[in-house]
């Protein structure tokens, strides 16, 4: 890890545009991450992520600010902020799309836990995704690709 | 181990120059501040105090032999580091794993539709 520097590529089988839209726009994102997210996709705009306990109902809200929305290339947000009002230190999430062959490079980079240390790592490592399991996860992508293109 | 020992671990091997000594330590075998200063761009009172920062988390423990220390890597402790830093990361795997399902799955149900 280079400086507190998360860095992941991966090869997506879809255009940069399709790939953009899944990564910046809330309702994607409640898919991939958290149980909700709600921000407008505009550079400066706040938000916010909600993470659920299935079990007792108690929810967990974390603020998150849009840095960059530069479809269909980069879009960027920062979260976990040291102060409660958006400012102070906080961790930066950038998405890289390169379009690669007929498909998308996606390169994530997660910056900032050299200077938030340790305690934020572990606390960022518990912001899981709202489903553990592929067996539960699967019949919900389903239904949820078959939403969407029923509604385009 | 507490947070705070955590903490310290993690900006031990926050510096580039500490994990290029590391390096050296793990590659050369067992060194002292002279040595280590020679293989790299910093004084060797510079090498002194990152050796210090290393000793103190426990990635590195020294023995003295003859005038200078020596030092070498902690292999069980670099280890419990490197596994601290890949559960964070691992954690985006899956997240990205997830993005490239959804994408996928849209970009194939796109490209059915267009074909009806």
């Amino acid at each position: 890890m280079e400086q507190g520097t998360i860095e992941r590529d991966i090869h997506v089988n879809a255009s940069p545009e399709v790939v953009f839209e899944v990564v910046s726009q809330p309702e994607h994102m409640r898919e991939w991450w958290p149980d909700d997210a709600r921000f407008e996709s505009v550079a400066g705009a706040p938000g916010e992520l909600v993470w659920r306990n299935a079990d007792t109902g108690e929810t967990k809200t974390v603020a998150l600010a849009v840095v960059e929305v530069d479809p269909p290339r980069r879009f960027s947000f920062r979260w976990c902020f040291t102060e409660p009002d958006r400012s102070g230190q906080a961790l930066l999430v950038t998405f890289d799309l390169i379009p690669d062959g007929t498909g998308t490079q996606i390169r994530m980079t997660e910056t900032g836990f050299r200077e938030l240390g340790w305690e934020i790592a572990v606390l960022e490592a518990q912001y899981q995704d709202h489903e553990n399991g592929w067996d539960h996860y699967m019949p919900r992508l389903s239904a949820y690709v078959a939403r969407l293109v029923a509604t385009r | 181990m507490s947070t705070a020992v955590d903490d310290e671990l993690w900006s031990a091997i926050g510096d580039p120059i500490r994990r290029t000594m590391i390096d050296l330590l793990l590659s050369d075998g067992p060194g002292t501040a002279t040595s280590l200063s020679r293989r790299l761009p910093v004084t060797r009172q510079a090498v002194s105090k990152h050796l210090a920062v290393l000793d103190r988390v426990g990635l590195i423990h020294a023995e003295s032999a003859g005038r200078e220390r020596h030092y070498q890597v902690d292999e069980a402790q670099l280890a419990r580091a490197v596994a601290q830093l890949s559960a964070v990361g691992s954690t985006w795997d899956a997240r990205l794993r997830r993005i490239k399902r959804i994408a996928e799955a849209i970009e194939r149900s796109r490209i059915t539709k267009e074909g009806e």
